[in-house]
């Protein structure tokens, strides 16, 4: 009787016109498409990208995620919330990979309240009081990636509260020091935010607290985040679709130039080794993990691990704040693979296909070149096709003709 | 930059220019050349005002002969202050870009406490006003009578110029007039007794001065120095004044009676509805006041009222109310009607007896304008059908045409939403007003806009007793909670100062993020002046047609006339001035190309030819046939798509080229070609 019970409910969906996806703007210039002009600011991203600027590398980010009632919404699927944590879990990986010495909290905001879903780290103070209250290690995602799957069964109620999850972000943001960057993202699903006082006020706040703001909406345009983004140097994107929507929410992981009044300082930093004893050395001591004391689950006793240079405490992984010192640990890759941001890869310079002689391949992919602009590496002339381009500049960072040709020959 | 357009330079005060401005220069200066009057309609927000003066000012500048004055005609003072304005943006461009100082000088009326009565102000190159000064008999004898032939009169936001000429030639009597006319009659006659006493010799002369008729005025008109008063018909200009009313005294006493016989008509217990010839032998048959004398009343009281040195002319309104009324109904044999109703229809029982003297025919105020004056220019965002303009108007344009907004991205939506989500055929009209599925699914699209657009929606009404029902109707149902949980909900009444207490509110709510909802009339004050420029309208909507109250008995009289004399069918007019309204509201949210906005026509008869044909063209230009008559879901799945679109980043280097022109752009022979197809002849 009832073969297909999931698909028997789409009448119960919105309504979606899924043809016109594919529509073609036949009528020429006159209706430039929006896509173009965003392929145009995609394009504009990468080349912007590549000026040397200071970036900040140390990076306080707050995440708000609303989960008003609008979240409950169907366009996204299956819906805005667990669209949207998904997304974030992503994020979150994605973030510490590229930046190892940067911290995230996440808070959510709904029924006119926020509250802290994950916060950033506590810094360096009340080591040996009690060494079970300590709530998130700086730089390990496993924390903020559990308390986001446990968020996917919230309900969704009520209105969103944009100056309470400010606020809450805030208490914790300016205590950080002047180096490192204070950052706020929130993902706004609703068109209304519900306020105890003038929002305008916090706005100013902000600013002086050198708060950068940045909004993605799911749904349109919304005021009061235009204003909010433009005051405190942010970004303010609204999403298209999915895709889209990970394209913006990406976009944040790439750390923001410093502002130039940031004060600079030289911050102490332990590289730990790692070391393995074997189970056959007598004098190897089995430790505790400093960064199991916490959870219950996982490994307790280990024979090796990260020790700190400082005071010999145990960590299995990296990086991460010394429980008991407070030093920072990281290990040298991890710096590395934030030195890209400083030293980016050239752009790549855009010319018509015309101009092209001999074959018409991507030297990336091997495609045929069907647009009408392809990109060559200034070093090595190689061309490749806008996708190519974009990963490259996005993911590799690196030309991989230049590379080929220096290992090659 | 400077623009040359067709030999004419030129000068235009800022760095890009829209191509639809270009074509409408292109229009404008064919008017001029022409010495012709022209209708044109450009959307709002595409800088209309700026064209229009940068061109006339060139031309004058060029033609020092040909052109010697800029009349700029505009509705409201805000408005005045936008073209004052951007004309002093003009001239500084002018004074940076020539080297010498400027000689031009311009004149802004816009309130007492701006005003200025230097002589010199005649020798003004550009004068600004309210359209009344012009239009207005009274207003215009004082201000605009010295104006010279050879100027351009530009009326701007004129959709609505043919209602503004009828009320200028209207009178309403009531009870109250007549009471504060009989004063100043009692007024008058003892000042004339205490004349007589002190100085009978000044009574003397103006006696004399009657009796060689209005040789002035009549010379004056001759060598066409004034500009013609419709309230001064030519004939009597040619008489003497009549014996009956020459001596002061008499003409008192004419007035008493002439308002005696009045206050008979106002008591009457039933509809009277009569033509001027009726009217004018009923006061023979009952009081034996001729015509002649009756159409001298305005002139002989304005001579009286100078004779006795009144200052304060304020306090004589009322008589001076009555004289003109008594001229012009004398006068004129057609195009007014006589109604006196005796209570208001939504009052049956309180007696307030009102002597309707409507006029139905706009041209006889704006006849002496076009005949003055070499060029009269119409303008406005919304004047569609351009056509229906001259004919109600009774002039013969040289230039007719409508434009375009050019655009990069499609920054207006129209959506005609015909049907409900159970499929219930939206409308407004009659038969369906009380129906509550109707009002339910009404209720219902509001419900999902304020769900999905973001900060401002403007919902547009078609009358004040029409939003009260459905609004209480939504209360009932509950609608207006769930719509309250999105927004805050605001509304218009006919209260002034409630209503801009509620506009100052609502534009607060749009902008600390809490969104809003004003709920407004069409043809009230919000449809007409108010501008809900970026987040303080993202979406208007347009609830049924609005349709002018049909059975009120001076619009009859009107609808009938206009069939008579121009030839155009009732439903035909009625429709036009629905659609005008409607295109008026809808056109508040998209004040620029940077603006973006929902036009939701929520009415299945918008899908029709005949009213969508009527709605301006750059409107008309983006309904598509996919919009036409969608349901609630719809709309609310093509809204949110829409509204995504436009909230991704817009410069205004995406516009350059397309709908933003350098001067180099401009000069190109492609884009010349395109532009000649902005304009679009009728």
């Amino acid at each position: 009787m009832d073969e297909e019970p999931e698909r028997a409910k789409r009448w119960e969906g919105g309504y979606e016109r899924t043809w016109e996806v594919l529509k073609e703007d036949e009528s020429g210039s006159l209706k430039a498409t929006v896509e173009e002009i965003l392929y145009q600011s995609k394009r504009k991203r990468v080349i912007e990208s590549h000026g040397q600027v200071r970036l900040g590398m140390m990076r306080h980010l707050y995440v708000v995620i609303d989960c008003s009632r609008s979240m409950e919404d169907q366009d996204l699927k299956p819906n805005r919330l667990t669209s949207t944590l998904k997304l974030m879990e992503a994020f979150v990986d994605e973030y510490f990979d590229q930046n190892p010495i940067s911290q995230v909290g996440i808070i959510t905001t709904k029924n006119k309240r926020a509250e802290k879903l994950t916060d950033l780290a506590v810094q360096m103070y009340c080591v040996c009081v009690c060494l079970c209250c300590f709530t998130a290690s700086p730089g390990n995602p496993k924390k903020h990636i559990t308390a986001l799957m446990k968020a996917v069964d919230t309900v969704c109620v009520g209105e969103p509260s944009l100056y309470n999850s400010l606020n809450l972000a805030i208490q914790t943001l300016k205590h950080m020091p002047g180096h490192t960057s204070r950052e706020i993202l929130i993902i706004l699903s609703s068109l209304t935010t519900c306020d105890p006082a003038n929002i305008y006020e916090l706005i100013k706040t902000l600013k002086s607290l050198k708060v950068r703001v940045s909004v993605i909406g799911l749904s349109a345009e919304v005021r009061v985040c235009t204003v909010l983004t433009r005051e405190t140097g942010g970004s303010y994107h609204v999403i298209l679709d999915e895709s889209h929507f990970k394209e913006l929410l990406m976009l944040h992981i790439k750390p923001p130039p410093a502002s130039s009044s940031s004060e600079c300082s030289l911050i102490r930093m332990g590289f730990p080794q790692h070391t393995i004893a074997s189970v056959t050395d007598q004098d190897a001591k089995p430790s505790f993990s400093m960064s199991h004391l916490d959870s219950s689950s996982g490994p307790g006793l280990s024979l090796g691990g990260y020790f700190c240079p400082q005071c010999h405490a145990t960590y299995t992984e990296l990086p991460v704040e010394c429980k008991v010192c407070g030093l920072t640990l990281v290990s040298a890759p991890h710096l590395a693979r934030s030195f890209h941001h400083l030293f980016p890869l050239q752009a790549f310079i855009e010319s018509p296909v015309e101009n092209l002689q001999g074959d018409r391949f991507c030297q990336a992919c091997q495609a045929e070149l069907k647009d009408k602009s392809v990109f060559s590496c200034p070093s090595c002339h190689s061309v490749f096709c806008v996708e190519c381009d974009l990963f490259i500049h996005e993911s590799l960072h690196c030309c991989p003709c230049c590379i080929y040709r220096q290992t090659a020959p | 930059m400077k623009l040359n357009i067709e030999g004419l330079l030129v000068y235009f005060p800022y760095d890009y220019i829209y191509p639809e401005q270009y074509s409408y220069m292109l229009e404008l200066k064919r008017t001029l050349d022409a010495k012709g009057h022209g209708v044109l309609e450009m959307p709002s927000g595409t800088g209309k005002t700026i064209s229009l003066l940068s061109l006339i000012v060139a031309y004058q500048r060029a033609f020092p002969l040909e052109v010697t004055k800029l009349i700029y005609c505009s509705r409201t003072v805000p408005e005045i202050e936008k073209v004052v304005e951007e004309l002093r943006k003009l001239m500084e461009f002018y004074t940076k870009e020539t080297g010498e100082s400027n000689n031009f000088l311009a004149l802004a009326l816009s309130s007492r406490k701006n005003l200025c009565i230097h002589p010199e102000i005649l020798h003004a190159n550009i004068v600004v006003y309210s359209y009344h000064y012009l239009l207005d008999p009274k207003i215009a004898d004082l201000v605009s009578k010295e104006l010279a032939k050879k100027s351009v009169v530009v009326f701007d936001e004129a959709h609505n110029i043919d209602n503004v000429c009828i009320d200028s030639m209207s009178v309403n009597i009531t009870r109250r007039t007549l009471d504060r006319c009989q004063n100043n009659v009692d007024t008058l006659q003892n000042t004339i007794h205490k004349i007589k006493e002190t100085d009978a010799a000044k009574l003397r002369e103006e006696y004399r001065r009657l009796v060689e008729g209005l040789k002035e005025a009549n010379v004056a008109r001759e060598t066409d120095i004034y500009l013609a008063n419709p309230v001064l018909p030519d004939e009597i200009l040619q008489e003497a004044v009549p014996g009956s009313i020459r001596t002061a005294e008499h003409f008192v006493g004419f007035m008493r009676r002439f308002l005696e016989y009045l206050k008979s008509r106002l008591r009457v217990q039933h509809v009277v509805q009569e033509s001027a010839p009726q009217f004018l032998k009923d006061i023979f048959d009952k009081v034996c006041i001729d015509r002649k004398p009756l159409r001298f009343c305005a002139e002989r009281l304005q001579s009286l009222l100078r004779t006795l040195e009144i200052a304060d002319i304020a306090d004589f309104s009322a008589v001076t109310l009555i004289s003109n009324f008594a001229t012009l109904v004398s006068t004129y044999s057609q195009g007014f009607t006589i109604i006196i109703e005796p209570f208001e229809d939504r009052t049956p029982t309180i007696a307030n007896p009102v002597l309707h003297f409507s006029c139905m025919d706009p041209s006889i105020a704006i006849k002496p304008v076009f005949q003055r004056f070499q060029s009269v220019v119409i303008t406005s965002g919304t004047l569609s059908p351009l056509d229906i303009y001259p004919r109600i108007l009774d002039f013969r344009p040289v230039t007719m045409a409508s434009f375009t907004m050019t655009l990069a991205r499609t920054c207006l939506c129209p959506l005609i939403v015909g049907r409900g989500n159970d499929q219930v055929a939206l409308s407004s009209k009659f038969e369906t007003r009380e129906d509550f599925a109707v009002i339910r699914n009404y209720g219902n699209l509001l419900l999902e806009m304020s769900a999905i657009v973001p900060d401002g929606i403007v919902a547009f009404f078609t009358s004040y007793v029409y939003m009260e029902n459905i609004v209480a109707s939504w209360y009932e149902q509950g609608i207006l909670e769930n719509i309250q949980r999105n927004k805050l909900i605001f509304i218009e009444t006919q209260d002034a100062a409630e209503t801009s207490m509620a506009l100052e509110k609502y534009q607060e709510a749009c902008e600390n993020g809490r969104g809003a909802i004003l709920l407004s009339v069409a043809r009230g004050k919000v449809s007409e002046g108010i501008d809900f420029v970026h987040h303080y309208g993202r979406a208007v909507l347009m609830f049924g047609v609005p349709y002018v109250y049909t059975q009120s008995r001076i619009l009859k009289a009107r609808l009938e006339y206009l069939r008579d004399q121009f030839q155009i069918r009732e439903n035909d007019f009625l429709t036009f001035d629905a659609m005008r309204h409607a295109a008026q509201c809808v056109g508040r949210a998209i004040r620029g190309k940077t603006d973006y906005g929902l036009m939701i026509f929520a009415d299945k008869r918008y899908a029709r030819a005949d009213k969508r044909g009527k709605l301006p063209r750059w409107i008309q230009e983006h309904i598509n046939d996919g919009s036409l008559n969608l349901t609630v879901d719809e709309a609310v799945q093509l809204s949110k798509h829409f509204l995504r679109q436009m909230a991704q980043p817009f410069r205004q280097e995406d516009q350059l080229g397309l709908s933003l022109l350098t001067l180099e752009q401009l000069e190109s022979e492609e884009m010349l070609q395109k532009i000649t197809q902005i304009a679009h002849q009728t």
